[in-house]
């Protein structure tokens, strides 16, 4: 069996199978001895198998929020002062206007 | 989990850069990115899906995943300057530090911004190097070009919250669905009350039958992206698995500035149109 990872970055660069039909990824798939979890997946958009062969986990997607005050003094203070202060939490509300610029 | 910083800041051996890791596994991924990836010390990552990350274990093994930070209940905010402390704790300590974002690091990313600031500031050398982000997925999946009619782009909680003026005229791009309206930062999904709620207010600007998209780019490349046009009234009854954007064409046509244009008739009396013969000299 191919390893999934590899072969995932092998179709990734193939300008060919990226936009392949359907029926041509199955048969690329086979032909290179894609686990079952990469073929179901790819088939009907499964990935039970897959998500248990590889051990995956639920991944958080947010990197930021427009929205919290995360650009006040006190995080200025804090990271030029190496303190050990654990009350980092933003002191504005989140619903306040801040100085963060649109996206 | 961190190096002791024991190492003499005299030295400032230490660097951080921040590049992106693209949205699609194997496809986007630029070569300099990479090499950042593969001679750096030690990665912090933050990705998308798992996959990717096993990906990225391949070209180093020093790889250390950010996702352990987060936790229900706990505001993300607390979670992004822990994600500022551990990688500055590895530059300060001397280390050639990589930290990989899924997409653009730079683009809904707070730390990467952040600790490029820091590292500096403290006489470190920081960098950002850019990656292929969900927007670019999106402009060439949905045949938009940004420069059309304009393209503007805002964190869907951000129209909850502020009172912003869209542009109807050209495109609205809204993200991070998923957490729309959550004032806590604590929670990784909002109740699809939530999306009724940003649906009603984009209605004061749009007709609820306004064809909208419900797009979101693929991460593997054995995925197609997802494309579903719905009626803007429809929209909190899409399917939805949180990592979606919502995109509203425009509703109305340009309106000419005729000042404007008189200004400019005015000025190409006196500089010519540019469309006069040239003779030669």
């Amino acid at each position: 069996m191919r390893d999934t990872v590899e072969l995932l970055e092998a179709i990734g660069r193939d300008a060919k199978l990226r936009h392949a039909s359907p029926d041509e990824l199955a048969q690329a798939l086979e032909a290179a001895e894609a686990s079952a979890g990469l073929r179901e997946l790819a088939a009907n958009g499964d990935d039970t198998t897959l998500t248990k062969e590889l051990g995956l986990k639920q991944m958080h997607v947010e990197h930021m929020s427009q929205t919290a005050g995360h650009e006040g003094d006190d995080d200025h203070e804090r990271h030029h002062h190496h303190d050990d202060d654990k009350d980092d939490e933003p002191k504005q509300r989140p619903d306040d206007a801040d100085d963060t610029p649109p996206a | 989990m961190n190096t002791p910083t024991s190492v003499s800041t005299e030295t400032r051996r230490g660097s951080v850069t921040c590049v992106g890791m693209g949205i699609t596994l194997g496809s986007h991924l630029t070569p300099l990115a990479r090499n950042t990836i593969e001679t750096a010390d030690v990665v912090f990552a933050a990705l998308s899906d798992h996959v990717v990350e096993l990906w990225l274990q391949r070209m180093n093994p020093e790889v250390r995943s950010l996702q352990p930070y987060y936790r229900p209940g706990k505001s993300r905010m607390k979670t992004y300057r822990e994600w500022v402390d551990v990688m500055m704790a590895e530059v300060r300590a001397g280390k050639r530090v990589c930290s990989v974002f899924y997409g653009h690091p730079g683009i809904f990313a707070w730390s990467p911004h952040k600790v490029i600031e820091v590292a500096r500031a403290e006489g470190y050398e920081a960098y950002m190097e850019p990656g292929i982000s969900a927007e670019d997925c999106l402009y060439a999946d949905l045949g938009i070009d940004p420069a059309r009619c304009g393209c503007q782009h805002l964190e869907a909680s951000q129209l909850l919250l502020f009172e912003r003026n869209l542009d109807t005229t050209g495109h609205v791009v809204l993200w991070q669905l998923g957490v729309v309206g959550d004032r806590s930062l604590g929670r990784f999904r909002t109740p699809d009350a939530y999306r009724e709620l940003l649906t009603e207010r984009l209605c004061q600007d749009y007709p609820a039958d306004h064809e909208v998209i419900v797009y979101r780019a693929p991460t593997l490349p054995i995925e197609g992206p997802h494309i579903q046009r719905v009626a803007l009234r429809d929209f909190p009854g899409a399917s939805f698995i949180g990592q979606e954007t919502l995109v509203l064409p425009p509703v109305h046509a340009m309106k000419p500035n005729a000042i404007m244009r008189a200004r400019l008739d005015a000025l190409d009396a006196i500089h010519g149109t540019g469309a006069e013969a040239v003779v030669p000299a």
